[in-house]
């Protein structure tokens, strides 16, 4: 009985391992052809530029919540702490590390992941449901170069600026709130900012937009392409593919610094 | 024509289709009939070169396109037009962008001939007016009557239709099983037909394959199915209509 028990366990195991394998090998190939179909930009420019509106312009009021929300929150946190060690004045360097080298970019990340990043997964995945996919192939238009490619060289063009103004608006609500909290003059605050910054801090931070756009993009148009089973299937692939591509998000943040800081 | 030698396909441990042996000549009408989920679209996407086989070949024209790349069945796929089973058509476009869609995508012409190409579709479909409408505004049959015409833009020899009347009022699918037959009369396309409605095979089809647990249990012309001893031809017949 344990054997049998055992051997059906084992059984279970090797086929999830054989699936998920095969998922590495047939999203590993999809991203492969992704980054092929770049010589066709010419091609579909309009599709680039549609997605860099909805992947940049429309995203840019989530990501400003999030910065300033972010960036204000970490001023009195870290603040409140400063004051303990007599250290206020470190306001401005502190927020400014954390915000350009971690905090922004991670959330820009993370928000993109959510809003673009379901987009995606949401949109491609009722195509496929609908097969509006298979009738750009049986009609002889590669889907890959029509629906993905697009997203991925829009969302490389735009994660950059979307960081910078992420960046941007952490550190003016951290300064408004240096000022009307813990009454520090912003001209200490950006003096601390401006003179200890280095070119590794932004190296560091503005390294990580081309990684998340890679990510959040291949991973949620990934899961689009694979929805299967109706709308219930589309809900699947689209959470699917938020719950991963931040995942990666998060880990790719990590290595990032970790490479950067150790090599830099 | 496209023939299809000893095909067999599994979805994991499932076997869909088991040594499925079927030829379609160009300027007549095939019916694939039986029962939903039994594979009958898979047959269309195996022809289409959408999906692969596990064993057997898939061949159009001669050129056997079972094992070709993508990039080269493009090629072969133009002499196809497919309409599936949902339409298919872009939600996002306006039916004149949807009836265009593939001359601008893949072909090198000017925007008047593209413009002449959608009006002669837009006439043929009978829905002047509609040109800058959106699919869902729609009715079912005028958004099938659309899929179509987006279908025969490319002039294409032979017409794939995967359940052309599923979910049309009996009205609308008069037109289009009168559509289809028109278009081998007018147009000189052959067309397969995948479908469960009994009535839809006898009204349009020269031959027809019913496909029953993976099998095609036969293979002949549509007056001769009234012959067939199957038991499941046998009950089909009665009912008319398969079970859904």
């Amino acid at each position: 009985m344990p054997v049998t028990f055992i051997q059906i366990l084992g059984k279970k195991l090797v086929l999830q391992l054989k699936a998920f394998f095969l998922t590495m090998q047939e999203f590993f190939i999809f991203s492969v052809r992704a980054f092929m179909s770049f010589p066709k930009i010419i091609r579909y420019w309009r599709d680039v530029l549609d997605q860099a509106t909805i992947c940049g312009t429309d995203s840019i009021p989530i990501v400003l919540v999030s910065a300033i929300s972010i960036g204000a929150l970490l001023a009195i946190e870290v603040g409140n702490l400063l004051e303990d060690f007599g250290a206020k004045t470190m306001l401005g360097r502190s927020t400014a590390l954390t915000v350009i080298r971690e905090l922004g970019p991670l959330l820009m990340g993370l928000m993109l992941s959510a809003r673009f990043g379901s987009r995606n997964g949401a949109e491609l995945g009722a195509m496929q449901i609908s097969e509006q996919i298979d009738a750009l192939r049986a009609f002889g238009t590669d889907p890959i170069a029509k629906l993905v490619m697009p997203r991925l060289v829009a969302a490389l063009i735009m994660f950059l600026p979307l960081t910078a103004l992420s960046d941007f608006a952490g550190l003016q609500s951290a300064s408004y709130m240096a000022e009307h909290y813990h009454r520090i003059d912003p001209g200490i605050f950006w003096n601390a900012v401006y003179p200890r910054l280095v070119a590794k801090d932004f190296v560091v931070g503005f390294l990580k937009a081309p990684v998340f756009a890679v990510i959040i993009t291949l991973v949620s148009s990934f899961n689009g392409f694979s929805a299967r089973g109706g709308t219930a299937g589309v809900g699947r692939s689209t959470i699917k593919g938020i719950v991963v591509s931040s995942g990666l998000v998060l880990i790719a943040n990590f290595y990032v610094s970790k490479i950067v800081l150790e090599n830099m | 024509m496209i023939e299809l030698r000893k095909v067999g396909l599994k979805y994991g441990d499932k076997e869909i289709l088991k040594n499925v042996s079927l030829t379609v000549q160009d300027n007549t009408i095939k019916a694939i009939l039986g029962p939903s989920g039994v594979g009958k679209s898979t047959i269309l996407k195996l022809m289409l070169g959408l999906i692969k086989p596990n064993s057997g070949q898939v061949l159009v024209d001669g050129t056997d396109i079972t094992n070709m790349k993508e990039t080269s069945l493009y090629n072969i796929r133009r002499k196809m037009g497919m309409v599936f089973q949902g339409n298919a058509l872009f939600d996002s476009l306006t039916i004149s962008q949807n009836l265009g869609f593939f001359l601008r995508e893949n072909m090198k012409l000017p925007e008047e001939e593209i413009s002449r190409k959608v009006a002669e579709q837009i006439q043929f479909a009978g829905l002047e007016g509609y040109e800058d409408q959106l699919p869902e505004s729609l009715s079912g049959g005028m958004r099938r009557r659309v899929a179509i015409g987006r279908a025969l833009i490319f002039k294409p020899h032979m017409i794939l239709f995967d359940e052309p009347t599923a979910g049309l009022d009996p009205v609308s699918s008069k037109k289009i099983l009168s559509l289809i037959s028109s278009l081998r009369h007018n147009n000189n396309l052959g067309a397969v037909i995948v479908t469960h409605i009994i009535d839809d095979v006898f009204n349009v089809a020269d031959s027809v394959a019913v496909l029953y647990q993976g099998e095609i249990i036969f293979d002949d012309v549509t007056e001769k199915l009234h012959e067939a001893e199957h038991p499941f031809i046998r009950s089909i017949l009665s009912d008319k209509i398969l079970e859904l």
